[in-house]
């Protein structure tokens, strides 16, 4: 069984589609993935904050409170209001002015992170993050019938959060009909067709301090997504480290104690929702969030701990008795 | 001329089959009321119970084995290119990796 692969730059990161045998009446492989490839440079073109023409900039500088939007544009803040709402506000969409206060104001493509390790040497006391009490997300108004957005001028929405995961989903969709395929848009993954139930993809869990493979996961359907403080780290004008997953109540890079989370979930969408909320709730938050679909928590420390139904492990054990034979 | 083995008669055999399911029935069923579920894994030592969160399992999803790789090669951060053009290549050439972008 043969795959076409192709890897291409996208979303100022890389792409990357394996797709399988086509259903009969589908087109081969190689035009689904150059269809598929078209299909993200357009999204990354209409919901780029990097880029002046795009119409997620559009959006945010319209004085009106009602604007005309797309169908993809809905879709995207659709995605990320589902993400602050399924985490309680922790993976907030409206920090586009923070983040650039921060000092992420241009795509980071290809710009080297600073070292993590001498940045968590003088990051300040590790906390969790907190969801911002003014949610402001909650002002956003998405109607299909209308074909309209609707919120606060002024209020900047970032696709940022949920970007790469929605784009993996959406041409996920659009790949039905082939045996199996893997959709990987920056590190944020989807998998499906009915072939991968039956020889599932590896896909290796790069660690964020080494760069080594810490973990391979063997998935048959769904999403995958990494969440981690070792890419898009700098170090700001003051001479702090800065990173672009903020804490929204403070609107400040967030050091919970974690330097990288892994997430499964039903679609990339949720994994990379999941890994955000995670990595901003620390250790204790990230283990009751990652409970259902599992993942993997990296500490400061560098260790790898497996979370869910990742941590599981089959076992029998019989009934124990007592030394002396009492029950 | 050769003598082929009796069969063995059903009652015994019907008896035994008993036997041995009351026998195991028996020692689950103690076990599970003395609250060593085995499947709920290893009792916390006689510590104060923790809490259990119930779950309902809408649609059980993926299968997901972790295989620990310490001793694996580094691996790069993924397949990067400095060409925006794409790059096809033959299946299977180089891993799928997840990691933070």
């Amino acid at each position: 069984m043969s795959e076409h692969d192709v890897l291409f730059d996208a979303m100022g990161s890389h792409a990357r589609l394996l797709i399988g045998d086509p259903e009969p009446g589908m087109a081969p492989p190689a035009a689904a993935a150059e269809r598929a490839r078209q299909f993200i440079a357009d999204f990354d073109a209409k919901l780029s904050r990097f880029k002046p023409g795009s119409e997620l900039c559009a959006l945010n500088t319209d004085p009106r409170r009602r604007v005309p939007a797309s169908e993809l544009l809905r879709q995207a803040v659709r995605a990320g209001l589902q993400a602050a709402e399924r985490s309680g506000g922790l993976v907030d969409p409206t920090l586009a002015e923070e983040i650039e206060s921060a000092g992420y104001v241009g795509s980071r493509a290809g710009v080297p992170g600073a070292p993590l390790g001498a940045a968590l040497a003088e990051a300040p006391p590790r906390r969790p993050a907190s969801p911002n009490p003014k949610a402001r997300w909650r002002q956003f108004e998405v109607d299909d019938e209308a074909g309209s957005i609707a919120r606060p001028p002024g209020v900047r929405f970032d696709t940022g959060g949920a970007g790469k995961g929605l784009a993996a989903d959406l041409v996920a969709e659009r790949l039905r009909g082939y045996s199996r395929f893997i959709v990987d848009c920056g590190g944020d993954i989807r998998i499906g067709g009915p072939g991968a139930l039956v020889r599932p993809y590896e896909v290796f869990v790069e660690h964020p301090l080494t760069g080594d493979r810490s973990h391979v996961l063997r998935l048959s359907s769904g999403g995958v997504a990494t969440s981690g403080l070792n890419v898009r780290i700098w170090r700001g004008p003051d001479g702090r480290y800065a990173h672009h997953l903020l804490d929204p109540a403070t609107g400040e890079p967030a050091w919970t104690g974690l330097i990288g989370v892994t997430a499964l979930g039903d679609t990339a969408v949720e994994a990379e929702t999941l890994s955000k909320a995670a990595l901003l709730s620390g250790a204790d938050g990230g283990r009751e969030i990652l409970a259902e679909h599992g993942g993997l928590l990296v500490h400061d420390s560098g260790e790898v701990e497996r979370v869910g139904p990742l941590s599981v492990r089959p076992r029998i054990r019989l009934p124990q008795t007592a030394p002396g034979g009492a029950a | 001329m050769t003598k082929r083995p009796r069969r063995p008669s059903f009652a015994p055999v019907f008896w035994s089959s008993i036997s041995l399911f009351a026998v195991l029935f028996a020692l689950l069923a103690y076990q599970l009321s003395s609250g060593n579920d085995p499947s709920l894994g290893a009792a916390a030592g006689g510590t104060a119970s923790r809490p259990v969160l119930v779950r309902r399992i809408v649609k059980r999803r993926i299968v997901t084995t972790v295989v620990p790789n310490p001793g694996a090669s580094s691996v790069s951060s993924g397949p990067v290119t400095t060409s925006s053009a794409p790059v096809v290549s033959s299946s299977g050439s180089a891993p799928i990796t997840t990691s933070a972008s």
